[in-house]
């Protein structure tokens, strides 16, 4: 085993065979190692919240991915390869670039009977973001997500001054005995708090002024019906067929309507937290 | 009582239920614990194998059985380094197969030798000629490795991922996933091959003793490709007989064919080899031994069916795998599967039990054996375990990851393949 | 493992065994046992599961009355001196072969007990020990100090009688030999058999018995064409004895084992 052991001899069939061993062995040690040290290092750098957002991202089927141009019909089938944050993304631009400037349009979207006003930015996690006029931003729960939960039982914001990163929890809420997590749409610091019955959540001084990130304009339409599909398909899920008759499904009234798990696992989807 | 820990998404029956499945499985652990702990307190006289017979049951199982759990580490070889994106819906499960097979292997092999605990000797004096050192190295380093990637599964529970060390080591872990892949791939490749060198460098057994080509017998590189090609049988088998037991869609039906035709594709290869093995055994290696192939087969009742059944086994399935028409009909998928599994059983049984049945001088007589309670609980002890894991694993971890998906009828459906087992 | 020692005279111990003169008596299947402490079968031993490092067989020739025919056929390990099988598989080294004297030696401190051994040899001259063993009250005293007993667990086998060898060498050291005297190292079957049927001595001295039946041409070894270079020859007048070697060839007969 060991040069030193009473009985060894070198020969060449001893070198490859323990040579491949101490190799594997030193391989397998030192991966783990390096795991574990990133780990550390990530940790320290409280990477943490970048992690479980990855994870949780990379655990989305396939479907819940799909690239905001794909919504659009820009582009065909197209997952998205950067959680979400178009800023990273080459594609993005590129898109960005072929695009017509839009019509002067409306100033809200009114869909599946909700509101959504256009003088804000939307974020996949159903959270919108408005610029201030002194460089903050305030942002809310979208009204799906409201009529989703309705007025939560109890709010954990977090405190002033606390830095919020990109895809962290944002806040979370309790409703129906279930910890609800809200992503958060920009990465900054908190100004100031507000709540469910205030005309926002948070004020935040954004780190970055850019926000290509976030939905606007016409992308929100499709994204909407995208996500009632999204919400039917998790209801079907437990065997809940909301009614839709009409086209006007009333999120209220569906979340209203169905048992507690299966509310917990839509709530899941539609907050990006599977 | 245990929602907390089951996996968001997908759903499982109840506690009382999963304790009731557990329970007789918990029995026979305990009755083979029983038995393995009579083989050790009182030695292995308590099993039916003796000075003739020195290989039984357990190394018969222990072989067949490592051979099914190369699925493991050739589904993580196709999915990391040649990138076959399907067959990520069923590594899980794999890694989780590969885990209790090989486990139960070496708990097995801690009862089967006489000094279990000079189990450390082979590794502080090497016998670098010996293939059962390298098989004693190659399979603790992949067991090692087999733990390494089980480790994320766990992690990946829900309560358990809710750890942030546990959620950030998970990532990083996963991030290097491929090169335990490639590490699994070479340890595997040399273990089962080094399995199938055991008995073809027996000189003295010229049953199983095979020329060699380079420094290895041939069945060094038949073994190997055997093991490739059942282990994704033993996968799409297990799935099919998991998705029917818990009475849900878990994998999509194109990863079972992709499966299949793998399989299919190297079971080809492996008659063809074995074929030409086994003609250059009976025609050349066998008269430069001093023997004659008949004397293999006059003995009852390991007459010549024997061989032929062998082949036959590997055959079928081959050609059934690699006809799409039939691979798409999931019975004639699941039978070829089921086959296969049971060729490679007997290929196995063949090398251990037969070979040291068969005389060798002149005037030895042909010998029986037949496994005693013991040697038999002991291994229902490691199938009572593999269950248990398994079933634990499959409640808590994500051992399926396109199960979610496939609550409902997919929306994208590229195909209209018929959904396996259809309801909630 | 390759003994560390640097040989003085190189021998290679072999046996010859005129399978005429045995009349199977077993007088040197109970030498063997005392010499080497091998202990007293268990009540639930069997002929597959008791330890017989020397055994003696009965050969037919398979013919009927009046032909029939039978020899009695001491066997123990041929010490292969080509491509020993037991010692290339053994995973930790536990056997040894000795280059100074070709005997195949065992380590039972260091067998695992795999029995991977076992399976290689082809002369199945490896006994392993199924249960532990255990000597009858005041039967101890007939232990052979010179010889380590075995535990329960691993594997033994004849060593021509190797401690004896260490013996003797002890004894030429002390007479101021550098090696052995001649004849004064003799295993405990050559030394029990009345009839002078095992014989045994040096291969490469040209004056002694195995040498000398290595060229007779009425003397055979067993399962030559594996390529084991056994080291013991047996010799026989009758053809058909001759051919019990030769698997392909042999008698139709059948073993009925004695002891």
């Amino acid at each position: 085993m060991l040069p030193w052991n009473y009985g060894f001899h070198w020969s060449v069939g001893t070198a490859v065979f323990l040579g491949a061993f101490y190799t594997v062995l030193v391989i397998v040690v030192t991966t783990v190692i390096a795991a574990a040290v990133r780990s550390r290092r990530a940790l320290r750098a409280g990477d943490a919240d970048d992690v479980r957002w990855r994870s949780d991202f990379h655990d989305l089927p396939a479907r819940d991915r799909a690239c905001r141009h794909e919504l659009t019909g820009e582009a065909e089938q197209r997952d998205c390869p950067n959680g979400f944050d178009c800023r990273k993304c080459d594609a993005h631009a590129k898109f960005l670039e072929r695009r017509t400037p839009p019509a002067s349009g409306d100033k809200t979207y009114e869909g599946f009977g909700m509101t959504f006003p256009l003088d804000r930015m939307y974020h996949r996690g159903h959270t919108w973001v408005r610029r201030q006029r002194n460089g903050t931003v305030t942002i809310g729960l979208d009204d799906f997500a409201r009529r989703l939960v309705g007025k939560p039982d109890s709010l954990d914001l977090p405190r002033k001054g606390e830095r919020l990163r990109l895809h962290a929890t944002a806040w979370r809420m309790r409703k129906r005995n279930v910890d609800l997590r809200v992503v958060s749409p920009v990465a900054g610091i908190v100004l100031e708090t507000g709540g469910a019955d205030s005309e926002w959540y948070l004020r935040v001084r954004p780190e970055q002024h850019d926000l290509r990130h976030l939905l606007e304009g016409f992308e929100v339409q499709p994204w909407v019906a995208r996500e009632m599909e999204r919400m039917q398909t998790a209801l079907s899920a437990w065997g809940v067929t909301p009614d839709t008759g009409n086209g006007s499904a009333d999120v209220a009234a569906i979340a209203a309507d169905c048992p507690a798990p299966c509310w917990e696992a839509v709530c899941g989807a539609m907050f990006l937290r599977p | 009582m245990d929602k907390r820990f089951i996996p968001a998404g997908v759903s499982r029956c109840s506690t009382a239920k999963f304790l009731l499945w557990l329970a007789p499985w918990a029995v026979l652990l305990l009755f083979g614990l029983y038995s393995a702990g009579l083989c050790l307190v009182k030695g292995l006289n308590q099993t039916h194998m003796n000075n003739r017979f020195a290989f039984g049951l357990w190394i018969f199982l222990d072989l067949t059985v490592i051979a099914l759990g190369a699925g493991a580490f050739f589904t993580g070889f196709l999915l990391y380094v040649l990138k076959r994106k399907e067959l990520r819906a069923v590594i899980n499960s794999a890694v989780a197969i590969g885990l209790m097979c090989y486990g139960g292997a070496m708990a097995v092999l801690g009862v089967d030798v006489g000094q279990p605990l000079r189990a450390w000797f082979t590794f502080w004096y090497p016998n670098v000629h010996s293939m059962l050192t390298e098989v004693t190295f190659c399979i603790s380093c992949y067991l090692t490795v087999l733990l390494i990637e089980y480790v994320p599964i766990v992690l990946k529970n829900r309560k358990l991922r809710q750890v942030p060390h546990f959620l950030v080591f998970e990532h990083e872990l996963h991030k290097l996933v491929y090169v335990f892949a490639g590490v699994g791939t070479f340890l595997s490749f040399f273990h089962q091959g080094s399995l199938g060198g055991l008995y073809g460098v027996l000189r003295g057994r010229p049953f199983a003793f095979r020329e060699e080509l380079g420094i290895w017998p041939s069945t060094f590189f038949l073994f190997i490709l055997s093991a490739a090609a059942v282990g994704p049988c033993f996968i799409l088998l297990t799935t099919w007989l998991v998705q029917k037991l818990a009475r849900k869609p878990l994998v999509r039906p194109q990863v079972l064919q992709s499966l299949g035709r793998i399989s299919g594709l190297l079971l080809a290869a492996y008659v063809l080899l074995k074929t030409v093995d086994t003609l250059v055994w009976l025609n050349r290696t066998t008269p430069r031994s001093g023997f004659l192939p008949a004397q293999y087969y006059a003995w009852k009742p390991f007459g010549v069916w024997i061989l032929f059944a062998e082949m036959a086994l590997f055959l079928v399935p081959t050609i059934v795998l690699l006809i799409p028409w039939l691979r798409a009909r999931t019975g004639w998928l699941v039978s070829a599967a089921a086959m296969a599994c049971c060729g490679v059983a007997v290929n196995r049984f063949v090398l251990t039990i037969q070979t040291l049945a068969l005389p060798t001088l002149s005037f030895d007589r042909f010998l029986q054996y037949l496994p005693s309670w013991q040697e038999t609980g002991t291994f229902l002890a490691v199938v009572a375990a593999a269950v248990l894991v398994y079933s634990i694993s499959f409640r808590y971890f994500v051992l399926f990851p396109e199960e979610r998906e496939l609550r409902t009828a997919p929306r994208r459906a590229p195909e209209s393949e018929p959904v396996l087992a259809g309801g909630k | 493992m390759i003994s560390e020692k640097k040989p003085g005279k190189i021998c290679r111990y072999g046996m010859a065994i005129d399978i005429d003169k045995c009349t199977g008596c077993g007088a040197c299947m109970i030498a063997c046992a005392v010499e080497n402490n091998v202990p007293p079968g268990n009540a639930d031993a069997t002929d597959l599961t008791g330890i017989t490092w020397l055994r003696v067989f009965k050969v037919d020739n398979g013919e009927e009355y009046p032909a029939k025919q039978s020899v009695y056929f001491p066997m123990m390990c041929q010490q292969c001196g080509v491509e020993t099988p037991c010692y290339l598989v053994c995973p930790q080294q536990a056997v040894d072969v000795d280059p100074a004297t070709g005997v195949v030696g065992q380590m039972p401190e260091r067998c695992l007990g795999c029995r991977y051994c076992m399976a290689a040899c082809p002369y199945h001259a490896r006994y392993f020990n199924w249960w532990d063993p255990k000597w009858p009250a005041g039967m101890e005293k007939t232990l052979n100090p010179n010889v380590a007993p075995r535990m329960r667990g691993v594997v033994e086998k004849c060593n021509f009688c190797h401690g004896r060898w260490h013996a003797a060498r002890e004894r030429a050291a002390e007479a101021g030999e550098t090696e052995i005297i001649p004849g004064d190292y003799l295993p405990a079957c050559a030394e029990a058999c009345p009839a002078g049927a095992i014989r045994f001595g040096d291969l490469n001295d040209p004056a002694s018995a195995p040498a000398k039946a290595a060229n007779d041409p009425e003397s055979f070894r067993l399962l030559v064409k594996l390529g084991t270079g056994p080291k013991v020859y047996y010799h026989s007048k009758r053809e058909w004895a001759r051919r019990i070697g030769d698997p392909s060839q042999a008698p139709a007969a059948k073993e009925t084992s004695r002891g």
